[in-house]
């Protein structure tokens, strides 16, 4: 456990943060109440709440957008406000906005400046990421014509041109369109791959669920819990989720207490009690058709979230996320 | 400076330079301004031998004028702009220090203003040309001048904006220049206003930036001798006051919070 | 565009022309008057724009040109009232505005319907631009000449040329001149080597213009003059006026075509065989009190 925390390339100890507001900015709320948080290296970590949890705010002090009041952070072993550690962080912003009067080689060549490398190593980089995000064919448009989805690509792009070991994103699938969020997954699962630590924040909770390794759950400002997701989520034993595939799709008579999807060709999914598992299956067979798979039903994301997420605690409150 | 700093400031330089020429608004303003300069060919007929004076007083009033315009709008969108529509976000999370990025944003509006007043100038000796009347070299000294009190107001637009919104920070930049012009008035303010204090006008006085330093016209146009320590004091007085302004700017900037 | 809206458009074209000359004619007749009151002080203007006076002074020298041309080319009842306010906005704005002076002198100077008859307020110009450019010795003949011709100061003149002699530059002549000045008797003499001098002086404009145009009305008066020794001379023969030139031609007493330089005829009243630059000729000047200058 030890060795875990000094390798860590996040690590966030105690971190708060308030803000005035009100006429005369007399009231103080909290956006962030003493957050704790270690990444392991290498992982894929899932920085999940819902809107004014303090997503948002926690990057933008990793950022160095915005300045805590108290705690600590050390990235990569350095601390905060040394910028040594950003030549190695890439960072994707939330609806980034990226200088539309110009082209994404030239915001491309500008951020590689301002990383600090090298003429061929940025173009080259700059190069391969474009083609990387499928971007190749516009790389000298004006980016005043681009869609959303097209900037998000760049802005996916700037954030790895220095070949960051850790890289942090903030809702990095919004404004795709099916395909790009494939892409995007692609390139996260690749970086994953070469041993890169990614803090991937976002709100779409089915992402998460595929893709991280942990989750970290935020809730007015303070950190609800952290870990793997089977660590999280309930496993209710108490049903069994059943796949079965009947002719014609006309189930036979089931016994009360199942509970039946809508059938997709000839397979219903079968919400079955645990006590009543074998006379379903035995109803099944019985009509000609076949058990094709049971597995014990985990609530999803979207329930814990339902479930923990109940009116925030009094007094506290983020600014919009 | 160490290299990769200087490397920095310049990226950010050469992208403001990049983005101030990209914009169209620059255009119109250059044209308008070379255009009020040719104007001056079509006085001829009225003014009685006055061509030369006229062409002189309204090609450098032109470059005087346009010049603070395009600074002002251009220096209060360097980092409201950029604040408002958070363009800054993806560039601060780089190794570029708040500091490095103030300097060159100044750095790229300062070069832009020089091809813009070169334009201007342009403009204005070919005018003089056409129409047969010498122009000397004594023309750039007030040409200079005006330069340097551009960037007096480039240096204040770019403090109010790391203050306030874009929209704030112009007519506060607005309201100081014009104010730096009745520098005079400022100074025997005592003449109209008798309860104010002598302290209290001396501060004001000194405090607010005095851009009747920067108007050699008159002199320039009369042909009357302006020394080289003339301009130098005067290069010195914009240096200082340009210092100071980005320092407290640079001051404002580094421990703001951007929401 | 459509048919129907494009119909409406050229429609509600000629309304704005139509509206224009409708507010001229009701509101023109008080523009001038108002004018003069909503015109500001010299201060007043140059606290306007700091920083530009000098194109500010160009600017109302140009209206000042403009005014003064308007007035003489197109108004009826030429007023002329603007014209000191305009000026002493031109010369606060620009106090080295050579050419405000001279002109705006000369403008003031003439008598009607040259000018605006108000030689003291031109030598106070003058006095002004002397002030301010102490050392043009031009200015200063200006304003000996002036003080001389309108003003009929010989005293000051001669004062005004020696001064203007010590400036850098200034020619010899000046003191010969102030010399003349002070001389009593032969006055016309004196006052056409001045506009001589002035008319070899400016350049091609108004001014050199109205010097050769004194010049001419001087030779006018010469042969008015001696056409009235003429016509002396026939009442002292026939114990009356002659009725007309014709008459005086045919007694033989009519040497030279009764016609000024411009070639406009002579007026002629029988009454008292007074011969008089006639009313239409652009030699003509309005005999106010100082107006007429020298005769």
């Amino acid at each position: 456990m030890a060795s875990d925390t000094t390798d860590s390339p996040l690590q966030i100890v105690g971190l708060s943060k308030a803000y005035r507001v009100g006429f005369l900015a007399r009231q103080r709320r909290t956006a962030l109440d003493s957050l704790s948080l270690a990444l392991v290296r290498g992982e894929l970590l899932g920085y999940l709440g819902p809107n004014g949890s303090g997503k948002t705010t926690t990057l933008k002090i990793l950022t160095g957008l915005i300045f805590p009041d108290s705690g600590s952070v050390s990235v990569l072993g350095e601390p905060l406000g040394s910028r040594g550690w950003r030549r190695r962080v890439g960072y994707l912003p939330e609806h980034p906005y990226l200088y539309d009067y110009l082209t994404p080689n030239e915001y491309l060549d500008y951020a590689g400046r301002l990383f600090g490398l090298e003429t061929g190593t940025r173009r080259a980089s700059a190069r391969a990421l474009l083609a990387q995000v499928g971007l190749e064919d516009s790389a000298d448009v004006v980016m005043r014509r681009f869609s959303k989805g097209m900037v998000q690509r760049v802005g996916l792009a700037q954030a790895l041109l220095n070949d960051p070991e850790l890289v942090l994103l903030d809702e990095p699938m919004s404004g795709l369109d099916p395909l790009g969020r494939r892409l995007v997954r692609n390139i996260v699962l690749d970086l994953k791959a070469r041993g890169k630590t990614v803090l991937f924040s976002t709100h779409i909770l089915s992402d998460a669920e595929t893709l991280c390794d942990r989750v970290a759950v935020l809730r007015s400002g303070k950190l609800l819990a952290v870990g793997r997701l089977d660590q999280i989520l309930n496993v209710d034993v108490s049903a069994l989720e059943v796949l079965v595939s009947v002719p014609g799709a006309s189930l036979p008579d089931l016994p009360g207490g199942v509970r039946v999807h809508p059938a997709m060709s000839e397979r219903v999914r079968l919400d079955v009690p645990e006590g009543a598992l074998a006379p379903v299956v035995a109803a099944v067979e019985g009509a000609g058709g076949r058990v094709l798979s049971v597995l014990p039903t985990r609530e999803s994301l979207e329930d814990y979230f339902v479930r923990e997420m109940g009116p925030p605690a009094e007094g506290t409150w983020a600014p919009r996320d | 400076m160490g290299s990769a700093r200087l490397s920095r400031v310049q990226a950010v330089a050469a992208n403001t330079f990049r983005e101030t020429i990209r914009e169209k608004v620059l255009y119109n303003l250059v044209f308008f301004a070379v255009l009020m300069t040719l104007s001056g060919l079509l006085l001829n007929p009225l003014s009685i031998r006055q061509d030369e004076k006229i062409i002189k007083d309204v090609g450098l009033a032109s470059i005087e004028l346009f010049g603070t315009l395009i600074a002002l709008f251009m220096g209060v969108s360097l980092v409201s702009k950029e604040i408002e529509r958070r363009s800054l976000y993806p560039l601060l999370a780089k190794p570029v220090s708040r500091g490095e990025f103030l300097l060159g944003k100044f750095a790229g509006l300062a070069f832009t203003l020089l091809v813009n007043v070169t334009v201007m100038t342009l403009g204005l000796y070919a005018t003089l040309w056409a129409t047969r009347r010498g122009a000397g070299p004594e023309l750039l000294q007030a040409v200079l001048a005006i330069y340097l009190g551009l960037l007096l107001v480039v240096a204040l637009a770019l403090l109010f904006s790391t203050l306030t919104s874009s929209a704030l920070a112009l007519v506060l930049s607005v309201c100081v220049v014009v104010v730096g012009r009745f520098a005079d008035v400022i100074r025997n303010m005592r003449e109209v206003a008798p309860g104010v204090p002598a302290w209290a006008t001396q501060v004001l006085y000194y405090a607010l930036p005095n851009l009747r330093n920067f108007d050699l016209k008159t002199r320039v146009v009369y042909g009357d001798p302006v020394l080289s320590s003339d301009l130098g004091w005067i290069g010195v007085y914009a240096a200082s006051y340009v210092a100071i302004v980005l320092g407290l700017a640079f001051a404002a900037f580094r421990s703001k919070d951007l929401q | 565009m459509r048919w129907p809206r494009l119909a409406w458009l050229l429609l509600l074209l000629p309304l704005v022309p139509w509206t224009q000359t409708r507010i001229d004619r009701s509101l023109g007749g008080f523009r001038a008057q108002e004018e003069v009151l909503y015109l500001w002080s010299g201060d007043q203007v140059r606290r306007l724009a700091p920083g530009f006076e000098g194109l500010m002074a160009d600017v109302y020298w140009l209206r000042t040109v403009q005014y003064f041309g308007g007035q003489r080319v197109f108004a009826t009842e030429k007023r002329f009232d603007l014209l000191e306010p305009l000026i002493d906005i031109t010369v606060t704005l620009d106090p080295r505005f050579e050419i405000a002076y001279r002109y705006g002198a000369s403008f003031l100077a003439e008598p009607w319907p040259i000018g605006a008859g108000k030689p003291e307020s031109a030598v106070s110009l003058l006095e002004r631009g002397v002030r301010n450019l102490p050392r043009s010795w031009l200015l200063q003949q200006h304003l000996g000449f002036y003080a001389y011709f309108f003003l009929r100061d010989p005293r000051r003149a001669a004062d005004a040329l020696l001064a203007a002699r010590k400036l850098p530059g200034a020619p010899p002549w000046l003191e010969t001149m102030a010399a003349d000045f002070l001389a009593k008797g032969g006055e016309r003499q004196t006052a056409r080597k001045m506009w001589a001098r002035l008319y070899e002086q400016q350049e091609e404009g108004p001014l050199k213009r109205n010097a050769l145009n004194q010049l001419q009305r001087l030779d006018a008066l010469d042969a008015a003059d001696a056409l009235e020794r003429f016509t002396a001379e026939f009442r002292r023969r026939r114990g009356r006026w002659p009725d007309s030139f014709q008459e005086l031609g045919q007694a033989g007493l009519l040497p030279f075509p009764p016609v000024d330089p411009t070639g406009v005829p002579f007026q002629y009243d029988p009454q008292g065989g007074k011969v008089e630059i006639a009313r239409e000729s652009a030699l003509w000047r309005h005999p106010g009190p100082l107006g007429s200058g020298l005769r």
